[in-house]
């Protein structure tokens, strides 16, 4: 089983814990039919299943061929150095391939004075038996999650998550090469 | 809200208060610990105390891992009595759940043979959650991939607020409940079809999102999935379990709270 390495970075500790959540008083009913997200997407992780949408400083080294995300191909500490962009104390990383529940992803964050000012998904792979359309509408609204995590009124999240926890691990390594905070 | 003594920037947490994330059971574990009257030293004694309890209990029940006791036993390499004793006890509490559920959680029914993964994870957390407790510290939270257990109360003696996630919009929540004890919530929103109704032995799902509080995680986990697989039909069933309270969203939408579910705002 893989094992992610420890990590204590305290921006992201407890992810889950302190994830803010918008608290709309939104309508069930009303959005059964139309499970599309209204989160601006900053970024199109529209992507066939087989595809790797390249994103600069991805070193994935096995990005190829096979449409299943089988494990093996994908050393978990891969990691990108940070790529420090300005001397503004901006700078961007990319944490390692994260296998979830059905494919791989990986997560690039950008840091801006201090604070994570984008989120990306800059590799993303889906199983053919996973809905590819849950995925499109699951990582830009985890991506939202983390640019709003300041607002916590809440102690934790209960809900049937897989694909967040690859992607706070990724995002947790991402961020620890950039030292953050 | 005022004064929770939650993490949100709006609200200081209680001295001496740390988070701590273990990556474990193929997951993320987040702890929220208010040491209080228990002091920093026990607190982190303890913090470490709750990891070793899900690490053991990741490297016993893992079906992934196939020389782990419990990957043995589906086998029929090892005896139920070959294993180690915790093995009995998790599937003890599963019958106990199989049972109260009438069959909508049942393990046994899985292709491959029994597979206590669907409350292992609540099992060991609720553990972990307890060794905090037997600390002494003043409140603690364990969230581990969506199931939480909880000890104590907020600073102020408020329940412990956890917002559980919307089935369809992953940045908003259905709502936010007022928790003691423990909180699980199973739905397929994550996983695909990742849950089997025991009685086709098929992928099933009567809900959209499926959550249920009580006293022991380890039962609730087994109950969500329960109500997830069974709906309205697994609903009444588990609200008459003593302590045990349902919040039930449908495929369609529509939602159904139980008597013992304390809404929030």
């Amino acid at each position: 089983m893989r094992r992610a390495p420890f990590v204590g970075a305290a921006t992201v500790a407890g992810l889950f814990g302190v994830l803010s959540f918008h608290t709309k008083s939104l309508s069930l009913a009303a959005l059964s039919t139309t499970p599309s997200s209204s989160t601006s997407r900053q970024t199109s992780p529209s992507t066939p299943p087989a595809s790797t949408p390249s994103s600069p400083p991805t070193s994935s080294p096995a990005t190829g061929g096979s449409g299943t995300p089988a494990s093996g191909g994908t050393p978990p500490g891969s990691t990108v150095p940070p790529t420090t962009t300005a001397p503004s104390g901006k700078a961007s990383a990319t944490g390692p391939v994260e296998q979830y529940g059905y494919g791989e992803l990986n997560v690039k964050v950008t840091v801006s004075g201090g604070r994570i000012t984008n989120v990306s998904v800059p590799k993303l792979l889906v199983a053919e038996s996973y809905s590819q359309q849950l995925a499109q509408q699951v990582i830009p609204m985890l991506r939202s999650q983390v640019l709003q995590a300041q607002n916590a009124n809440i102690n934790g999240v209960s809900g049937a998550t897989y694909t967040s926890e690859a992607y706070a691990m990724s995002l947790q390594a991402a961020l620890k090469q950039l030292h953050h905070p | 809200m005022i004064g929770t003594g939650g993490p949100g920037p709006g609200d200081p947490p209680p001295p001496g208060a740390f988070t701590h994330d273990e990556a474990v059971m193929g997951t993320v574990c987040s702890f929220l610990v208010h040491p209080g009257s228990a002091g920093p030293d026990a607190a982190r004694g303890a913090l470490g105390e709750a990891c070793a309890v899900l690490h053991r209990a990741d490297a016993v029940f893992s079906t992934w891992v196939a020389d782990s006791p419990v990957s043995r036993y589906r086998r029929g390499e090892l005896t139920l009595d070959e294993c180690p004793p915790e093995v009995g006890e998790v599937l003890q509490l599963a019958d106990a759940a199989r049972r109260a559920t009438s069959g909508w959680f049942d393990p046994w029914s899985l292709p491959g043979g029994v597979d206590p993964t669907g409350i292992v994870k609540g099992w060991a957390v609720e553990r972990a959650a307890g060794e905090l407790a037997a600390a002494g510290v003043d409140g603690a939270l364990v969230n581990c991939g969506g199931d939480i257990a909880t000890v104590g109360s907020l600073p102020g003696g408020e329940p412990w607020r956890v917002g559980i996630r919307h089935p369809w919009l992953a940045d908003a929540l259905a709502c936010i409940l007022a928790v003691t004890g423990a909180v699980a919530t199973s739905g397929t929103y994550e996983r695909g079809a990742h849950l089997v109704d025991p009685r086709t032995g098929r992928p099933g799902c009567r809900a959209a999102s499926a959550t249920v509080t009580g006293p022991s995680l380890a039962m609730a986990d087994a109950f969500a999935t329960a109500l997830a697989v069974g709906g309205d039909d697994a609903f009444g069933l588990i609200e008459a379990v003593d302590g045990y309270a349902c919040y039930l969203v449908r495929p369609d939408g529509s939602e159904r709270f139980g008597a013992g579910i304390d809404v929030r705002s």
